[in-house]
């Protein structure tokens, strides 16, 4: 095991100084903060822009004192009021496509009279969609909520007028509700769907997320790592230096692993910065935000209980066999591949079996699937700590993690006892020899 | 037609044996790539194993360097086995392979480092070791630059150079000068001759009849996966009545 060090050293500085890895490894880090402020900075403009201007076309057809006081409220709580030529609905909703309003607003007949009895008077709202993006969202959700803010200043004055003494909310909302959420005994003064989201987003999305783009990373770092020996023809004189072939194995192993958690860390601080980005993207009051993105987990987290120490320990435990079932399967690819332009298209194969639960776990539950779908869920080391992180911090540590652990690392253990017979050399040197045929026999070029 | 000429001791060699290779048989699925060679390289010399493209060269030595299995027959390198004995054998030789690459990522400095700590516990060891094929690269200064920035000549150096830094006792170096000019194929033609004054035995291959008449002690050659003639090259141009090397090896082939 003493010259595990030299291979490891080869290993990670030979893959840290490829821009074929490096490059991929930085790229996050630089490009998801960029793709955060661009998209947050363009919705922020287009968003603000379309607040700042909201011009509707207002058709008042009961004409009363009250109802002129009413657009002069609207007026005054933002909206740009436009006086249309025309009564008729039809002219003045294509006047106002014409001319970029937002909406046309009617004031039907009767509005007076029947606020100054208590009754409920109406107005139709017609909102103009003149293009798709969260701009538009923006405008139209300022406008409701404007509109919504007159509907209640008119509830107070009427509730005033009845009963001066009285504070109008308390006519409005007699109910003061105050919610608690009940976690694992611990009672959190919040409602139980913002905590929900806080975490179903953080550990339910993005948890898995991390964990799929660095199952991806390894796999990838491994199989360029040995596809690049047999690119670069140094495989054969390394397979002769005296080391076992476990040793260069293992130190494929770690030295991938090693490079693909440090891109595993880039990549989640540049998503997390992306995040960060985009979550300063939304904001004039009342705008419609599409997904809470401002997720605030730690928040959350430190209102409710901690999750059990040895749900860490297993979380760890089943992490390490995935790293090391995605690693050494990412080897196999690279020690048949013959460069790592191979490599990358065979990693395809790994990529959907990998994909395909992350998707199923982060937006689903795999236990209310359909047998077959429960199967490729499970059947893959990789699934496991993301279905623990998903659900650690609430239920413990599932049932199906429990008896997946040993699975795991038995599929992992017969994966790298495979990938340690492959490289050794008869073996892969036949193999690669059979592929070479292979490929000379479909017509196409070895290389 | 097969001769054996081991006149080694006329050569003031150890008659001892650094390889024997006994019906060696080679097969690739249904195809046989050797078909019972047969040749002993001594301990001291310099064995040249000569053929067309194809004949089993490559095959040869590969299983010499315990990276490929004997289907059947015996081969024994250094008093080991190497079906049985490879561990044994690789930490005793060095390979280099007709088209083995470096990593381009590394410098030539750190490669070497890094090899020599693969064959040397001891530090020193390693650290003289790498000295010493620094001064047969003769890389100088370039040795710090990273080998993708090397020449073809430049890569073929410090190869040799660590193949031979180790101070193996049987090297096995597959064309060593195959692409290079005559400046860099002389160099390295140097090198492998001093080599060998320690003790050492060189088995190689080589299209170059003049470099292998050169170089070799003795040689075989090989032809579709059988050893025709084994012997010293002017024994061999002897038996074919031949001026030059080049010669009997085309006679041996068209007999």
């Amino acid at each position: 095991m003493k010259k595990l060090m030299p291979l490891i050293e080869k290993e990670v500085k030979d893959l840290l100084r490829d821009p074929r890895i490096y490059i991929g490894l930085i790229i996050p880090i630089i490009m998801l903060p960029i793709t955060g402020i661009i998209i947050s900075s363009s919705i922020r403009s287009v968003a603000e822009a379309s607040v700042k201007r909201l011009d509707v076309a207002v058709i008042d057809q009961d004409g009363s004192i009250l109802s002129r006081g009413y657009i002069s409220m609207l007026r005054s709580m933002g909206l740009n009021i436009i006086n249309p030529e025309s009564n008729s609905l039809n002219i003045t909703i294509r006047e106002a496509e014409e001319n970029g309003l937002k909406a046309v607003i009617i004031i039907r007949k009767g509005f007076g009279e029947q606020l100054s009895n208590f009754r409920r008077v109406n107005v139709d709202v017609y909102l103009i969609v003149g293009g798709v993006g969260f701009g538009s969202i923006g405008g139209f959700s300022a406008l409701d909520e404007i509109i919504k803010l007159s509907s209640k200043a008119l509830s107070s004055a009427l509730i005033s007028k009845i009963a001066p003494n009285v504070n109008p909310e308390d006519v409005r909302n007699p109910l003061n509700i105050t919610r608690y959420t009940v976690i694992k005994g611990r009672i959190i003064s919040a409602a139980p769907q913002s905590i929900m989201s806080q975490l179903v987003i953080g550990y339910g999305v993005i948890v898995p997320l991390v964990l799929f783009i660095l199952a991806l990373t390894m796999a990838q770092i491994a199989a360029t790592a040995t596809a690049v020996e047999n690119e670069e023809k140094t495989l054969e004189t390394l397979l002769t230096f005296p080391v076992s072939r476990y040793e260069i194995l293992l130190a494929k192993l770690l030295g991938s692993s090693v490079v693909a958690v440090l891109g595993g860390i880039i990549f989640a601080v540049g998503f997390f910065l992306y995040i960060g980005g985009l979550s300063g993207a939304f904001i004039p009051a009342g705008t419609f935000i599409p997904i809470e993105l401002n997720v605030g987990v730690t928040n959350v987290l430190s209102a409710i209980p901690p999750p059990p120490s040895e749900s860490y320990f297993i979380l760890a435990v089943s992490l390490i066999i995935s790293i090391l079932f995605v690693t050494s399967t990412g080897i196999v690819i690279g020690a048949l591949s013959s460069d790592v332009r191979m490599a990358s298209s065979l990693l395809g194969v790994i990529v959907i079996p990998i994909f395909i639960p992350s998707i199923i776990i982060m937006y689903g539950d795999p236990r209310v699937l359909p047998v077959s779908l429960q199967i490729l869920v499970y059947a893959f080391p990789t699934s496991y700590p993301m279905i623990l992180a998903k659900e650690m911090f609430l239920s413990g540590v599932p049932q199906e993690v429990i008896y997946g652990i040993p699975y795991s690392a038995a599929l992992t253990f017969a994966v790298i006892y495979m990938t340690s017979k492959i490289l050794a050399p008869e073996k892969l040197l036949v193999l690669q020899h059979r592929l070479k045929m292979r490929r000379i026999r479909r017509g196409k070029k070895p290389s | 037609m097969k001769i054996k000429t081991c006149d080694v001791e006329a050569y003031g060699m150890s008659p001892t044996e650094a390889v024997e290779v006994k019906d060696l048989i080679k097969d690739f699925g249904s195809i046989r790539a050797l078909r019972g060679v047969s040749f002993h390289v001594y301990n001291g010399e310099i064995f040249g194993l000569i053929g067309p493209n194809g004949a089993g060269k490559t095959t040869t030595l590969r299983i010499l360097a315990t990276l490929l299995l004997p289907t059947s027959g015996y081969v024994n390198v250094l008093g080991y086995d190497v079906t049985r004995e490879a561990d044994k054998i690789r930490p005793l030789i060095s390979y280099l392979a007709e088209d083995a690459g470096t990593y381009r990522n590394l410098n030539g400095y750190e490669y070497l480092s890094i090899v020599s700590k693969l064959y040397f516990s001891s530090k020193t060891d390693a650290e003289n070791a790498v000295e010493e094929a620094i001064k047969i690269s003769g890389l100088g200064e370039r040795v710090m630059d990273k080998m993708k920035s090397y020449s073809k000549g430049m890569k073929k150096r410090i190869q040799i150079a660590r193949a031979l830094m180790v101070k193996p006792k049987l090297a096995i170096l597959d064309e060593p000068t195959s692409g290079l000019d005559v400046f860099h194929a002389q160099y390295i033609r140097r090198i492998i001759k001093d080599h060998v004054k320690d003790g050492g035995a060189i088995i190689l291959s080589s299209h170059n009849m003049l470099e292998v008449e050169y170089l070799c002690s003795r040689l075989a050659i090989i032809y579709n996966g059988e050893v025709i003639v084994e012997g010293e090259p002017h024994k061999i141009k002897d038996l074919y009545s031949a001026s030059n090397l080049e010669e009997a090896f085309m006679e041996a082939i068209a007999r």
